[in-house]
This record gives structure tokens, C-alpha cells and sequence, in this order.
């Protein structure tokens, strides 16, 4: 098992820093300090009073920092539970200094003085630390929130790139190249009138698909062009398998458009949807615009896809590079082609000059 | 006793079948080609019918591929392999003692291979018929070819609109089950099919793909957090969706720390 996420172990107490530590104790010392001239109990016991209530409150904010619920906004709860406990927990500090004699307590009118003075400094003390903290808080939250969103957006720039990268590399199969050169050496060898056209074909798609340098992309309608030569020389090896139709609209044909993006579909259509059968089938591309959207489709009629099959890198390639550009506007859906065989269809957005 | 060798030549793509049978020609002027198959199928029905000596199979072909036919037609005749590069077919041939000739033909190799086979022939015009036994020493060869491994379902199809989408199952963040459907939640959207939760909890793979509750399986690489609550409790958030997802008591050990 992997990847599984963990729970954290100690939640109630997550976000309890040292950081947080120090400045309660603190912050206990200087209230103290300032309380002295009004307060008749030596200073070391009052400084103790008050750091040990310092860090009781920031405990308490801490813990209701933590308490999952879906009603009230954290800061609320935070807020609510810092007034509350400054009196209780002052409360609690002279009981305990006390000895835990109530009545010794509540019947000293100068500690009754006292904890007022006390609770009223920690609630007042203690909402406005409270409130620094959470500043503090969401502006750390909102930096967090922009090293992530960088760190995505790197990322995505990353895939991208090795997207490409791996594309410009996986593209001529040797098995298709051995192939169509030995159709070409029996037309060379037979003194055929096709073996001109049929080497002009090779070419045009080796000169497209060899890596380039520059990788940047060119128009639907060069990418059509590439798509044309490969399915020609395809139509050569198996003249009695594949039929062929491109139908693009002469104004989608100056679209930019990422490049060997319909060549991956075509070459997937034939190898897993025609090559595999014996009657072959029909290869169709098509492009339309729709609204905002620019679609360009694969169809073939082939032996359509197994449930089971692996989905090959090529169309994973495809998908990151398509999200890279275009974010979640760039997509690539597969479906059933209506008699059987696969459709894959390529949606990015169509620029605003688009006819 | 003098009698015509005889020859089957299978390949799918019919400029490389007329090919090779004017190289052989040139090459082998008594051999008689007397069939030739588009496809293993045929090759073996055209070897039932015409029963040649010899016959010269190209391995990558739709249906039926060239190593499958020739363990059907076994020893009851001389086969070569014809093939373009394809690193399986080479280590397949490195198994079974077999010649082969690659694609582009190279004259010369095709010139040995023919002088190999004419000499098999002329030691033994009739090669032992009737023996279909010898596909055994083919099966470390048909070992060899890449086999398609069940690694599980890999594509749900749904129908969305009028047409039924293909999903990647790695594109899928849960299933839920919905009486007798399941409803697919996925990057791209959400769709009921009808299938039941159990049957694709069964096929699905479980490094992947873990239930949760009793009605709910999550991809478990969609899994953004899981919040754990009051009381053995945890619910899961999944990348990029507001919903949580509880997970039931009894599943609950799949999230603890590791």
C-alpha cells in the first residue's frame, strides 16, 4: 500500500509552536511587570500568576483552533473561548494559590481585587494577542497558499516540458519505418510510377516528425498535412483495409494549433483500431468550431477499445501537454464511435479571431 | 523422385507479399507459390488446403499473428518468419530454431535462406507429414511475445449525452454506489452507469482503488486528506472537490499511520 495519507497524531495540539510558547511566557512577565505597582503580592509570585495564565489561555486558544466543527467560524470559537477562559482560569490560578480554600478567597477582599484586576488585564491582553495571532495566522496561511500555487504552476511547466520532450523522442516507431521503407523498396524494385509520391510521403512525415529544436507549434492545417502523409503511406501498406477521410473547413485550417496532437489519435486509430482487424475499417478527421470551443476529432471504425486495455503514453502526453497549455479548457475525451470502433476528440479554446 | 517445392507466403500488406514472391522467384525459380494469406487465419486454412513445403510467415498480422500460425501448422513444414524490426519476434526466434528474413529484404540474406531451405529439401523432398506435434518446440518462442497481461480495468465507459465516454480509470476520483447503478465521479464530471459496485470494486486495481464504506470506493491517488472525527470516524477529501466521503469503521485501519 502506498500513498495512503496518514492521520495527524497529536491534533488537538497542532500549531502549538515553540514560538507560541515563548511569547505567552512572555507576555505573562511583561503583565506582570506592569501589574506590580498595583498589587501588594511580591512580584515573583504575581509573575507566576500571570505566566501560568498566559500559557493556560494560549492552550485553550490553540485547542479551539482545532475543534472541527461545521457551525460556527474558528476565529468566533477562538475569540468566545479566550474570554471565558481568562476569568476561569484566573479563577482557577487563586484557588489553586490559595491552596484550594474557597472561602480563604472569597472572603480577601484584596485577592477578590485581585483577580479582577487579573481576569480584566487577560481577557483585554488575551483578545488582542488573539487577534494578532490570527492575523498572523491567515497571512502565513496566504503564503503558504502562494508557495503552493507556484510551486504548482512550476510544476505544470515542468510536465509540460517533459511532455514535449518525451513526444519529440517516442515519436518514429522503428517497426513503422522498416515497414514502409520495405513497401518503398518493392516499389523501387518493381519500377513502379508510386514509388516518387510514396517517398515524397516518407519524407514529409519524417521531416514533421523528427525532433525539432524548436518545438513551437504550427496550424491545424500543417498538422493536417502531417496527418495526410502518414495516412497515405498507411493506405499504401493495407490498400484493402483502411479507407480514409479528412474533412477539416478551410478556415480552421489557419487555427494554431499544438503540433503532432491529431498524428498521436491517428496513429493510435490505426494501430490499436485498424491494424487489428482483419476487414480494417475507416479512419475520419474531423474539425469544427463550437461556441468557444475547437474541436477536433478522431473516428475510426475499427475493433474499438478493450475495458482492459493500458492506456498507452501517447495519450497521457497529450493530456498533460493539452492541460499545460490551455489549463482545464484544453481536453482529450474518448468514446464510443456510434458502430463500434473509438472516437477521440481533442477540445482546446478557440482564439477570438477564429473564423 | 523429383518433385516441385511448393510455398505459402503470408503478410497483410499485399505490396510485401507480391514482393517477396518476385525475390523468391528470381531467387528459387522451381519454387511454386501456391498460396497466398492476408492474415494468420487464412495462412492456416490456405496450409490445410494447399499443404506446401514451405511457408513464409509475417509475424505481426491482424487476428491471428504469424507465431500463432505457425504452431498450428507445426513440423509439417519448413516455416521462415518474415518480419520488420520487432525486438519480441528476434528474442521469438532466438528460442525456436527457425530461420527468418526482416523487412526491408536484404537480397543476399534472403539468397541464404533459400539455399538453407533448398537444402532441407533435397535431403527430404517430403517433409513428415501428418505431424502437428511439432508446435512444442515453438512454445518458449510464443512465451516470448508480449502477452497482454489482465492488469486490471483500465477504461469504464459511461454515457454522457448521447454518446458513451471512455474514462481513464486514473482520471477517476470515487464510485458510489446508487441502488442498482454507480455513479463515477470524475475529473471531467459525474455519470451513472449500470454496473454494480461490487463487480468494479472486483475488477478495479486494489493498489489503486480501495473502498471506504460500503457504498463507496476512491481512487486512492485523488486522495487530497483525510480529517479524522469524533468517535473511530475519518472522512476523506478528494483533490479538487468540496465533497467528503466518511469512511465506515470497518475501513477505517486502510488511513492509520503507517
Amino acid at each position: 500500500m502506498h500513498s495512503a495519507p496518514s492521520l495527524p497524531a497529536t491534533s488537538w495540539l497542532s500549531g502549538l509552536s515553540r514560538q507560541r510558547i515563548v511569547t505567552a511566557i512572555v507576555l505573562g512577565i511583561v503583565v506582570g511587570l506592569m501589574l506590580n505597582p498595583i498589587f501588594i503580592t511580591p512580584l515573583l509570585e504575581l509573575m507566576a500568576r500571570t505566566v501560568v495564565l498566559s500559557l493556560l489561555l494560549m492552550l485553550a486558544y490553540t485547542m479551539a483552533g482545532n475543534w472541527r466543527q461545521g457551525r460556527v467560524p474558528v476565529w468566533v470559537v477562538q475569540l468566545i473561548t479566550v474570554c471565558l477562559a481568562a476569568p476561569l482560569g484566573t479563577f482557577a490560578v487563586y484557588v489553586a494559590s490559595t491552596g484550594g480554600d474557597l472561602a480563604a478567597f472569597l472572603g480577601n477582599e484584596y485577592r477578590i481585587a485581585g483577580f479582577a484586576w487579573i481576569a480584566g488585564t487577560a481577557i483585554g491582553v488575551g483578545v488582542l494577542f488573539a487577534l494578532g495571532a490570527m492575523v498572523r495566522e491567515r497571512e502565513a496561511l496566504a503564503q503558504a497558499q502562494r508557495l503552493q500555487f507556484e510551486l504548482e504552476r512550476t510544476t505544470l511547466e515542468r510536465q509540460a516540458l517533459d511532455a514535449q520532450l518525451r513526444m519529440l523522442r517516442a515519436q518514429i516507431e522503428p517497426h513503422f519505418l522498416f515497414n514502409t521503407l520495405a513497401n518503398v523498396q518493392a516499389l523501387v524494385e518493381s519500377g513502379s510510377p508510386r514509388a516518387a509520391p510514396v517517398l515524397s510521403s516518407l519524407i514529409a512525415y519524417l521531416r514533421a516528425a523528427m525532433p525539432k529544436l524548436r518545438a513551437d507549434d504550427g496550424t491545424l492545417g500543417d498538422e493536417l498535412q502531417l496527418v495526410r502523409a502518414y495516412l497515405e503511406l498507411m493506405h499504401l501498406r493495407m490498400p484493402d483495409r483502411l479507407e480514409i477521410a479528412l474533412d477539416v473547413p478551410t478556415p480552421l485550417q489557419r487555427v494554431r494549433f499544438p503540433s503532432m496532437a491529431v498524428l498521436t489519435l491517428v496513429e493510435n486509430a490505426v494501430r490499436h483500431g485498424i491494424d487489428p482487424s482483419e476487414r480494417g475499417g475507416r479512419i475520419e478527421v474531423g474539425a469544427r468550431r463550437d461556441g468557444d470551443t475547437l474541436r477536433v476529432w478522431v473516428a475510426d471504425s475499427g475493433v474499438g477499445l478493450d475495458p482492459s486495455a493500458v492506456p498507452g503514453l501517447g495519450l497521457a502526453n497529450l493530456r498533460q501537454r493539452l492541460s499545460a497549455l490551455y489549463g482545464t479548457a484544453g481536453r482529450l475525451e474518448l468514446s464510443e464511435a456510434p458502430g463500434g470502433g473509438l472516437r477521440a476528440e481533442i477540445a482546446i479554446p478557440a482564439a477570438a479571431e477564429t473564423p | 523422385m523429383s518433385r516441385t517445392p511448393t510455398a505459402l507466403l503470408a503478410d497483410d500488406e499485399p505490396l510485401l507479399r507480391e514482393h517477396l514472391a518476385t525475390l523468391l522467384g528470381r531467387l528459387w525459380p522451381e519454387l511454386e507459390v501456391v498460396a497466398q494469406a492476408r492474415n494468420g487465419r487464412e495462412a492456416v486454412e490456405l496450409f490445410e488446403r494447399h499443404a506446401p513445403d514451405v511457408a513464409f510467415l509475417d509475424i505481426h498480422m491482424p487476428g491471428v499473428n504469424g507465431v500463432e500460425a505457425a504452431r498450428a501448422i507445426g513440423r509439417r513444414a519448413q516455416v521462415v518468419f518474415v518480419t520488420a524490426y520487432d525486438q519480441y519476434a528476434v528474442q521469438a526466434f532466438e528460442q525456436g530454431a527457425i530461420d527468418y528474413v526482416v523487412k526491408p529484404f536484404d537480397a543476399q540474406r534472403l539468397e541464404d535462406t533459400v539455399q538453407r531451405l533448398r537444402e532441407r529439401f533435397e535431403r527430404a523432398p517430403a517433409p513428415a507429414a501428418g505431424s502437428a506435434d511439432g508446435g512444442a518446440a515453438l512454445d518458449p518462442a510464443v512465451d516470448a511475445l508480449p502477452q497482454g497481461r489482465p492488469a486490471g480495468l483500465q477504461w469504464i465507459k459511461a454515457s454522457v449525452g448521447n454518446s458513451v465516454r471512455l474514462i481513464p480509470v486514473e482520471q477517476v476520483h470515487y464510485l458510489r454506489a446508487d441502488e442498482k447503478y454507480t455513479l463515477v465521479a470524475w475529473e471531467g464530471g459525474e455519470a451513472l452507469i449500470r454496473r454494480s459496485i461490487r463487480e468494479l470494486a472486483d475488477e478495479l486495481d486494489p493498489q489503486r482503488f480501495v473502498q471506504i464504506h460500503r457504498s463507496t470506493i476512491v481512487n486512492l491517488h485523488q486522495v487530497q486528506q483525510v480529517i479524522r472525527g469524533p468517535n473511530e470516524t475519518a472522512e476523506v477529501q478528494l483533490k479538487g472537490r468540496p465533497e467528503l466521503l466518511s469512511v465506515s469503521r470497518s475501513y477505517l485501519h486502510l488511513f492509520r499511520q503507517m
